[in-house]
């Protein structure tokens, strides 16, 4: 059933067309494109044999493996193809040829990222990802983003460098450049990649990157961020550290911590970002857990996650375009305004907060069983308060505050029809993957994608020895047990509502621990700079001094007018022979 | 003599000052009404509290009856409410702890020199 088609990492074609894009100066022709393009590679990939190297080379000596396609890389690179496809849609009413042809650039380099068959070629498209997106910051014009935009850039080149380093050391030591999952830190190169893939997953003390670039993007730029980078590093640890227990515990830490800078934070789109780094803990958590149920939620979470995720940003985005400002202080009752749009927010958020009927309650669902099975108590307990802490931030303060709370007067128009198209559609996906299994629809359809299936597993799966087992997510215990968790928690912030209890949203900007790296970290540069605009020129002085000091004693002593060459010439040369004589005899002696 | 707040300075009865005027519903979307007319009436606020609060106790009840069985480790969750217990003070406290929070870490918004993040492709007007 391959044909050529089936041979090509779709990823490619991604890219090709991307970078072509931004030359095409016809903005419906180049949408065409950028619509188009997802579509013919969902195809290809749709006809790629699973479990075989598809496309290979030989580059200095090395044997790069560009398209291979198992369980777990196909459903990562699915969700970023229907991602990239939505996100055309999304930014169809802009006619900008550099944010087009750079959005499909980074979706491209993240699917031909999951495709790879070796760490080499991941490197050349992890680092792509990272060029092409930085435009997506860039293009917003201002002087924060550009500044966010270089902070961005210098982490993203720092976390390529490290995987360069780390496969390095893996080629060094084991000759192959191979995926295969890593059983301990001690095997060469581990920790590198490690860290490498820590970056880019923005775990706790590296997050800031990420809600420091996202929320500083353009409008549509901040819609595609959140697609791919970080879920192109989740594939990476599934891929390479599954079952590796460190991660549960920076999982369960990182589901926590977001949640309490999420609610005092006033940009909305902020909040989306810390969100994000929550939702990113729970599928860590559970590649640590390592089973194949809890590999199954990591990657179920993220497909889900990445619709749902989009689909907030894409209503915050709207919100934005149509207001200027996604400041939760600012906005207001703009629910009589953009009544789509609420909707389709109002559906992210039920999705995300995991109610029944949604994406999110058949994708946490695994995670958090996986996690109980294996008897992680504190970290189940931790991730069941995330759980809340999603409800609050993402649940109910995103659609709450903007389109609700007191009436901001903020009249605006609904959001432009093709945005409200990707809303649209994305909140279709929630709804259909969320849904019972009832005739061939539901969630089925998303299980049926998973990487650890009995009838083709990926090779992750087979480490941990777990028997594969089909999991059902609508039981009444789940159900019942959910509905209190978050109905309750419902019930929690009407009554601090009503009783003034809870926090006014307040403009300012919240401190992170990026603030080490921001005010003494670059307050020390800075003093270190001007300590050495000063000192550079004085020790450049003092050398210069010595250095003629020195050259005017050699001079006055070997210069023909110099103290050697006074006097008669027997005296000196004739000391001075013997003295180079008996140098010469000393070393003969000694080296023989 | 001083006149009474609602009498101007030639003894005529003034209408007492409106405050902020009410935004005018010409511009609101025909959607709106449809979908989200509801939650005008003043009314709505306690009757949606009252709504959850009934869904909530139901679901609390209904746990009575039904037999869970949670996985070995977490066997301690099958009491009844615990996941009510559980998503209502995480909830209280993630909400509660904004107070302390904000103070500690909130800053002006200039605090890094780029408060400015409007970025270029919003539209023009706005």
């Amino acid at each position: 059933m391959s044909g050529l088609l089936g041979q090509i990492n779709p990823g490619l074609l991604l890219i090709l067309v991307g970078f072509a894009g931004c030359l095409i100066p016809i903005q419906r022709v180049r949408q065409a494109l950028m619509v188009g393009t997802p579509v013919v590679a969902i195809f290809m990939l749709a006809m790629a044999d699973r479990g075989t190297d598809l496309a290979t080379a030989s580059v200095l000596g090395l044997d790069l493996v560009l398209y291979r396609v198992d369980s777990l890389s196909f459903i990562f690179g699915l969700a970023f193809l229907i991602a990239s496809f939505l996100n055309a849609i999304y930014a169809l009413h802009t006619d900008d040829r550099l944010q087009d042809g750079m959005a499909l650039a980074y979706a491209g380099a993240a699917v031909a990222a999951t495709f790879a068959g070796d760490l080499m070629t991941l490197f050349v498209f992890w680092e792509i990802t990272a060029v092409s997106s930085v435009f997506l910051i860039l293009r917003a014009g201002t002087k924060a983003a550009y500044q966010a935009a270089m902070r961005y850039l210098g982490v993203q080149i720092l976390s390529g460098v490290l995987l360069l380093d780390g496969l390095a050391y893996v080629y060094k030591s084991t000759g192959s450049l191979s995926l295969d999952a890593f059983t301990s830190f001690d095997q060469p190169g581990a920790k590198f990649i490690f860290i490498a893939f820590a970056i880019k997953a923005a775990f706790p003390f590296l997050h800031n990157w990420l809600q420091d670039a996202y929320p500083k993007a353009t409008v549509v730029g901040a819609v595609v961020l959140s697609a791919f980078t970080t879920k192109l590093a989740v594939y990476a640890f599934a891929r390479m550290f599954p079952g590796f227990e460190i991660l549960i515990w920076i999982g369960a830490v990182m589901t926590v911590f977001p949640v309490f800078f999420a609610v005092i934070e006033n940009d909305l789109r902020k909040v989306l970002s810390y969100s994000l780094n929550n939702q990113l803990g729970f599928m860590i958590c559970a590649i640590g857990i390592g089973t194949p149920l809890a590999l199954n939620g990591a990657a179920a979470h993220a497909f889900a996650h990445i619709i749902y995720k989009g689909l907030l940003f894409m209503s915050m985005g709207a919100v934005l375009y149509r207001v200027g400002t996604a400041k939760a202080s600012e906005l207001g009752g703009l629910y009589k305004s953009m009544p789509w749009t609420t909707i389709f927010c109002i559906i992210g958020a039920v999705s995300i907060s995991a109610f029944p009927l949604f994406s999110g309650f058949v994708a946490k669902a695994m995670t958090m069983s996986a996690v109980a099975t294996e008897g992680y108590v504190i970290v189940w307990l931790m991730l069941l308060f995330a759980s809340a802490g999603v409800l609050e931030h993402s649940g109910i303060k995103i659609p709450y505050f903007t389109f609700f709370s007191h009436d901001s007067g903020i009249r605006v128009k609904e959001a432009p029809f093709n945005m409200l198209l990707a809303m649209g559609m994305a909140a279709f996906i929630c709804i259909a993957i969320g849904l019972p299994a009832i005739g061939g629809f539901g969630y089925g359809w998303l299980y049926g994608m998973l990487p650890c299936t009995v009838t083709a597993p990926a090779d992750v799966c087979m480490l941990s020895g777990a028997e594969i087992k089909p999991y059902k997510p609508y039981t009444v215990d789940h159900v019942l047990t959910q509905m209190q968790l978050l109905m309750l928690a419902v019930l929690a912030f009407m009554l601090l509502k009503r009783f003034g209890l809870y926090p006014p949203e307040k403009p300012g900007t919240i401190l992170d621990t990026d603030w080490v790296l921001r005010k003494p970290g670059y307050g020390l540069f800075k003093w270190a700079g001007t300590v050495w605009g000063k000192a550079g020129p004085a020790m450049t002085a003092f050398a210069g001094r010595i250095g003629s000091r020195t050259f005017d004693q050699i001079e006055a002593t070997f210069s023909p007018r110099g103290a050697l060459a006074r006097g008669g010439l027997t005296n000196s040369m004739a000391m001075w022979s013997a003295v180079l004589l008996g140098v010469v005899m000393l070393i003969v002696l000694l080296a023989s | 003599m001083t006149l009474p707040p609602e009498r101007d300075s030639s003894g005529r009865f003034v209408k007492p000052e409106q405050e902020a005027p009410k935004p005018s519903d010409e511009h609101t979307h025909p959607m709106a009404k449809l979908l989200f007319g509801w939650v005008e009436s003043p009314r709505t606020p306690l009757l949606l509290l009252l709504l959850v609060a009934l869904i909530a106790a139901s679901l609390i009840v209904v746990d009575l009856f039904i037999d869970r069985h949670e996985y070995k480790y977490t066997a301690f969750a099958e009491s009844t409410g615990f996941y009510a217990f559980w998503g209502f003070s995480a909830f209280a406290i993630a909400v509660l702890s904004g107070w302390p929070l904000g103070k500690l870490l909130r800053r002006d918004e200039d605090y890094y020199g780029e408060a400015d993040t409007k970025p270029d492709d919003v539209e023009s007007d706005s």
